[in-house]
């Protein structure tokens, strides 16, 4: 093992869990020392193959190992009692998404974050995709000018299956459904771009497979600057082999058209600054995308967990680009998409 | 010494892989619904004089398997590249049910492993068994579908290399690859996404004799660190001991194929694998490879 400086606990050993240790591993100044998980399993592998220290319960972690920053990859209702312990005990942390299921809880957590001076990130990917960081680079440069609608799509094939009442994907309690799951990147990507919309309408959510969750949801933002943008995200479309995303942004100057793959711009006349010409453009993900270091499931993962790191080692900054008060914005918006769904339930579903 | 075969046929066609385009991925699919439009293109490649097969255990794999058993008089001479395991099905399973739910569904829901379903209470029995075991059991589950087929290399796909190699689980890596000379006589084979990390720390934990498959093109498209430590990688590496195989060689498509193979023949590489889908590209491709 390498003989890091930045002592990093993670809590939470799943999916995430695994990817954010493997990626953090890599990087010579940070060595990954404790992990707390409540599988006996799961502990007993990590022991003996990854030769690193585990505790059942985050508490005992955070009591007995010194550590200087974690990686918080729990289920979101257990985050809040981690994340005020960490802060006392000034520890870093990295959470992964949705963060806090109430953006009151998340705005708490963001100021003892921010008054202990601990840097603080949540685990919105998307904001370290090249494709998307591209885009918002584009938006803030005028590019296509005033924005006057946009499209935001996500569709998967995740929930193709009738599903069980149990487990934690069928509660809201825990994070399940598509609104927290998988719109809550769409979500957070609207706000990365264009701000919080001031009003949220139009919220329709369907039940597919899942019994006790939405699909399905779509909606409408709206926003001061007279932008208006709409949600479509589903996860039950079996056509999707793998997740897709698909951005459109028409501005009075022209049109942005991103997906995962790369980015089309229409302009209406030709642009120097970026060397575009009137018509269609295309800027492909092989033009843009970035050398890491190390490499696990995607280079935004990378991208993410390294940015942090380096937010703990340069002091002067800060900031992340996904602060908690970024991600306490976010869940303020998905509130709304809950409650505009409720009101439109009420008054015209039945 | 390096035994490999100089080119090797890929799959990411069949399969609606396409990194650069959604609709080109979505076409693909669409194209390969059935499985003798597949074997349309493998005759093509056959008859190009390719000999060798790289196919990813995923679902489809087992039908593409079973009818190269059936017509094995059709490819005679073929070799087989298998890597494992489809990393989607894992990943999905993760997410879900967690790393021990996952491992209960895989190796113990089949009813080829019925014996060991009773086991499989509460995770219990994963505590109790042996954790190499429990890999072997992995990968052998696995490469059930390619029973009876030459196979060459067992390579271990991606994202489990590179997930691991993070967390530096030297033992599970000297064990796999153990397990794959004993049980399939073939040489350990690892996809990764980081070669001059893996090649270092395999020299580090003495893991010798592993093929090593990486991307490797001229832009440095998925090349981790950068192409720079990858060419100097190349440039030291003996061939004996880690034999170098390229994939994505052509970047998605964003290096023309004349300028790619260039490039990619002044290296010091023992394997390319590729995939193409028309007797044009995949003629042309061979010719470019093996000029």
């Amino acid at each position: 093992m390498a003989g890091g400086n930045l002592k990093v606990g993670i809590v939470g050993e799943g999916r995430m869990g695994i990817t954010h240790h493997s990626i953090i591993n890599s990087r010579p100044d940070v060595q990954v020392t404790a992990i707390a998980d409540p599988s006996t399993v799961v502990n007993t592998l990590i022991e003996k193959y990854v030769k690193v220290r585990t505790y059942k319960n985050a508490a005992d972690m955070l009591d007995r190992e010194p550590l200087q920053a974690i990686l918080v990859c729990t289920p979101p209702a257990l985050n809040f009692d981690i994340l005020s312990l960490a802060s006392r005990k000034g520890i870093h942390a990295f959470v992964e998404k949705p963060f806090m299921l109430s953006s009151s809880d998340g705005f708490e957590i963001a100021k003892l974050f921010d008054e202990a001076g601990l840097v603080n990130q949540a685990g919105y990917v998307i904001r370290f995709n090249c494709i998307f960081v591209k885009v918002k680079q584009y938006l803030d440069e005028g590019l296509v000018g005033r924005v006057v609608r946009i499209r935001n799509e996500m569709y998967s094939s995740t929930i193709i299956r009738p599903q069980e009442e149990s487990g934690w994907r069928a509660s809201h309690a825990s994070g399940g459904g598509v609104i927290y799951e998988m719109s809550s990147h769409a979500i957070d990507l609207m706000n990365f771009l264009f701000g919080r919309p001031a009003k949220v309408i139009g919220t329709c959510t369907t039940q597919l497979f899942s019994k006790t969750v939405e699909d399905i949801v779509s909606s409408a933002f709206l926003y001061r600057t007279g932008a208006i943008g709409s949600l479509y995200v589903n996860w039950s479309d079996a056509s999707f082999r793998k997740p897709a995303s698909k951005l459109e942004i028409f501005g009075e100057k022209g049109k942005i058209v991103a997906d995962q793959h790369g980015i089309k711009v229409f302009l209406t006349q030709d642009d120097d600054r970026h060397g575009f010409t009137k018509g269609w453009n295309n800027v492909y993900i092989t033009d843009i995308a970035p050398n890491v270091p190390f490499y696990v499931r995607g280079l935004d993962f990378t991208d993410q967990l390294y940015h942090f790191v380096d937010k703990i080692q340069s002091p002067a900054d800060r900031r992340t680009r996904c602060s908690f008060a970024d991600a306490a914005e976010t869940m303020a918006v998905i509130e709304e998409v809950f409650r505009d769904s409720e009101n439109v339930k009420r008054e015209f579903l039945k | 010494m390096s035994t490999l075969d100089k080119i090797v046929f890929g799959d990411n066609q069949f399969f609606g892989i396409n990194h650069m385009s959604e609709e080109k991925a979505q076409q693909l699919t669409e194209q390969f619904h059935d499985l003798d439009s597949i074997f349309a293109v493998y005759k093509l490649a056959f008859d190009a004089g390719i000999r060798a097969v790289m196919l990813n255990s995923n679902n489809r794999a087992i039908e593409i398997c079973e009818r190269f058993r059936s017509r094995a008089a059709e490819f005679p001479e073929l070799t087989w590249y298998p890597s494992v395991p489809y990393p989607h099905k894992y990943s999905n399973l993760v997410g879900e049910k967690g790393i021990v739910g996952a491992l209960n569904e895989v190796l113990f829901q089949k009813s080829v492993m019925s014996g060991l379903g009773k086991l499989a209470q509460g995770g219990l029995a994963l505590v109790s068994m042996d954790v190499i075991k429990l890999m072997k059991m992995l990968v052998d589950t696995e490469m059930q579908m390619f029973d009876g087929l030459n196979i060459k290399v067992v390579f271990l796909q991606n994202v489990v290399t590179d997930l691991l190699l993070g967390m530096e689980t030297q033992e599970i890596f000297t064990e796999f690859c153990a397990h794959v000379r004993k049980k399939y006589g073939a040489m350990p084979g690892l996809i990764t996404q980081n070669m001059p990390y893996l090649r270092r720390k395999l020299i580090e934990w003495d893991i010798k004799g592993v093929v090593i498959c990486s991307s490797i093109n001229k832009i440095g498209y998925s090349m981790s660190p950068d192409r720079k430590t990858y060419e100097e990688t190349l440039a030291e590496n003996d061939p004996d001991v880690y034999p170098m195989m390229a994939m994505a060689t052509l970047a998605s498509g964003a290096v023309p194929a004349g300028e790619a193979y260039a490039y990619v023949n002044g290296l010091n590489l023992q394997s390319v694998v590729f995939g193409a889908s028309s007797k044009s590209h995949i003629v042309e491709t061979v010719r470019l490879i093996a000029p």
